[in-house]
């Protein structure tokens, strides 16, 4: 929102930004040192400000701002109507001191915990990123250590993230030199997803590189049984902590935060145990077979079934159920099937993925005061369906008892197949996939 | 890696017994130029047009509804200022240069929120 201040302020209009308490201290801060640049007059609000009554926001109005403990509505006249200080006039720029490449030498115990302090880790150990270290996972690359592989825009300050920078968080993570082709195209995505409303990641492996690099794609594939989904996964995490600078209630808001984020479950999929004519993700993506693909996917919810499936109640219909209790949010699902269950879908008829993906936008149905009723909805397609636009305008005025199909787009509905063939299990998701990222460009 | 007394190999060191060298893998960040706010021309808001500004988060009971309550507060306490309260179109990350340009052109101030 402070870019809107801002263009507002540089058009000459006295502007006063209202936040809520959460994100406060990095509109003021953080945000305003690199990338605003202003010094905006901000007031703040208690949380929550959705899903209240009337009565509670005459009481955040009328009262006091939690942070400069001022009137609100005075506070935003003054904001409005009080000279400028000279603070608030300065046009220049701001200067930092660099991060060193090298930290000062100490001992290993010192730096474990001067790496904590720095909130660089997930507070379990790191393997300690020596030259040494560094130099031997820059052997899994051609590229060179000075390459860009991404600026880093969120949460703004540009940081340049080299191939030498995801290798520091490679090693701290314990990766082998062997997985750092898919460590940096995964990094091309960094980082990790941040939202107040707790998000994560999932990233998935497809192509040759699963066998060349030892992923598990087989049983305990999305469980703690393997170096490679274990360390791929949490470079990932480190790197968006240290290198991309997410640290909670500074620049990361997740007011639950997820488990997920330890090694934002990363795992292969299990493309030699797909049924005929099923195609592994990367392949729906448009990649050929023997490319080497990692998908980076972002959402919320992982459910899973529990219990094997039964012979009275076929795959599909307890996939639509439990679809239901997603939000609907870009009618985004992701299933991940054992080859058992996906074996059973087709025996059921559906001979491709994009088969089931289409059952699925079909067959899934919910009241539409329930798609309504989930804030990320209200606050993604109120403004849409305001501007006519199909389908939200015409579910915004449906009776709240109507069924909808919420899961309208099949495209967003994926399927990967992953697993030990040790029980019928199926997990659904709402993670959205990106389209991949190739791995043999940063071999 | 956790075993009482466990020291790993220093394979950079300074020379100083016991002590490594390790790289950071903190990025430097390039920080914004800093830019002033407009200068306030006025020193009341009193027979003011001021716009106040739904971005859209939490859906259409969250931030409007708490401008609704401050459109009530400056009929009571400035009444000669007016107040036009509107949502910005698209998602509430999305621009609306269209407004903005409206509110150059018809407004004296804005109050704009609320970001959550």
């Amino acid at each position: 929102m402070s870019r809107f201040a801002k263009t507002l302020e540089q058009m000459g209009i006295p502007t006063a930004p209202c936040t809520a308490l959460n994100v406060s201290e990095y509109v003021r801060g953080w945000n305003m040192l690199y990338n605003s640049g202003m010094p905006l007059r901000y007031t703040t609000f208690p949380l929550p400000i959705a899903g209240v009554s009337r009565e509670v926001h005459e009481t955040y109005v009328n009262g006091n701002d939690p942070v400069t403990g001022k009137p609100v509505m005075l506070q935003i006249v003054d904001a409005l109507t009080k000279p400028l200080t000279n603070e608030e006039q300065a046009q220049d720029t701001m200067e930092k001191a660099q991060e060193p490449r090298l930290l000062p030498p100490d001992t290993e115990e010192n730096l474990q915990e001067f790496f904590k302090e720095k909130d660089w880790t997930d507070y379990l150990p790191v393997v300690m990123p020596t030259e040494d270290r560094v130099n031997a996972m820059l052997k899994g690359t051609s590229h060179k250590a000075y390459e860009v592989v991404k600026t880093l825009a969120w949460p703004g300050g540009g940081r340049r993230l080299t191939v030498e920078k995801v290798a520091v968080s490679a090693v701290m993570a314990g990766a082998k030199a062997e997985y750092f082709p898919v460590i940096l195209a995964m990094a091309t995505m960094a980082p990790f997803g941040n939202s107040t409303t707790s998000m994560a990641n999932m990233i998935i492996v497809n192509g040759p590189v699963r066998k060349e690099i030892g992923m598990n794609s087989g049983t305990g594939a999305m469980g703690p049984h393997n170096r490679a989904n274990a360390t791929i996964g949490r470079t990932f995490t480190l790197l968006s902590k240290s290198a991309g600078n997410l640290h909670a209630g500074k620049t990361t808001f997740g007011s639950l935060g997820s488990n997920l984020q330890y090694n934002n479950c990363c795992f292969a999929e299990n493309e030699e145990a797909m049924p005929e004519g099923w195609e592994p993700l990367s392949v729906q993506f448009g990649y050929k077979r023997d490319d080497s693909v990692v998908t980076v996917a972002t959402g919320w919810t992982y459910v899973s079934c529990a219990g094997e499936l039964v012979t009275t109640y076929p795959p599909q219909l307890l996939i639509r159920d439990y679809m239901k209790s997603l939000s609907g949010m870009g009618s985004t699902a992701l299933l991940c099937a054992d080859p058992l269950v996906a074996g059973l879908l087709h025996k059921q008829g559906f001979t491709t993925k994009e088969s089931v993906a289409e059952w699925l936008a079909k067959n899934v149905k919910i009241p539409v005061q329930q798609f309504w009723g989930n804030g990320i909805i209200t606050t993604g397609y109120t403004s849409l369906a305001r501007q006519g636009i199909e389908p939200f305008a015409t579910w915004h005025n449906l009776p709240p008892d109507t069924f909808i199909e919420p899961f309208n787009e099949p495209k967003n509905i994926n399927t990967v197949v992953v697993g030990g063939q040790t029980n019928t299990i199926w997990f659904i998701t709402d993670f959205r996939a990106g389209k991949g990222v190739p791995v043999d460009y940063w071999r | 890696m956790s075993s009482p007394g466990y020291r790993p190999k220093a394979t950079s060191t300074t020379g100083i017994a016991g002590k490594i060298t390790v790289l950071s893998p903190a990025c430097s960040s390039t920080m914004a130029e800093r830019m002033p706010l407009t200068p306030r021309n006025f020193t009341s808001l009193a027979g003011k047009t001021v716009f106040l500004v739904d971005i859209g988060w939490g859906g259409p009971k969250a931030g409007y509804d708490v401008f609704e309550v401050m459109q009530g507060w400056f009929a009571r306490n400035i009444p000669s200022a007016k107040t036009i309260l509107v949502p910005k179109k698209g998602g509430f990350g999305d621009d609306d240069p269209e407004l903005w340009k409206r509110i150059q052109s018809e407004g004296d101030a804005c109050i704009l929120g609320i970001s959550c």
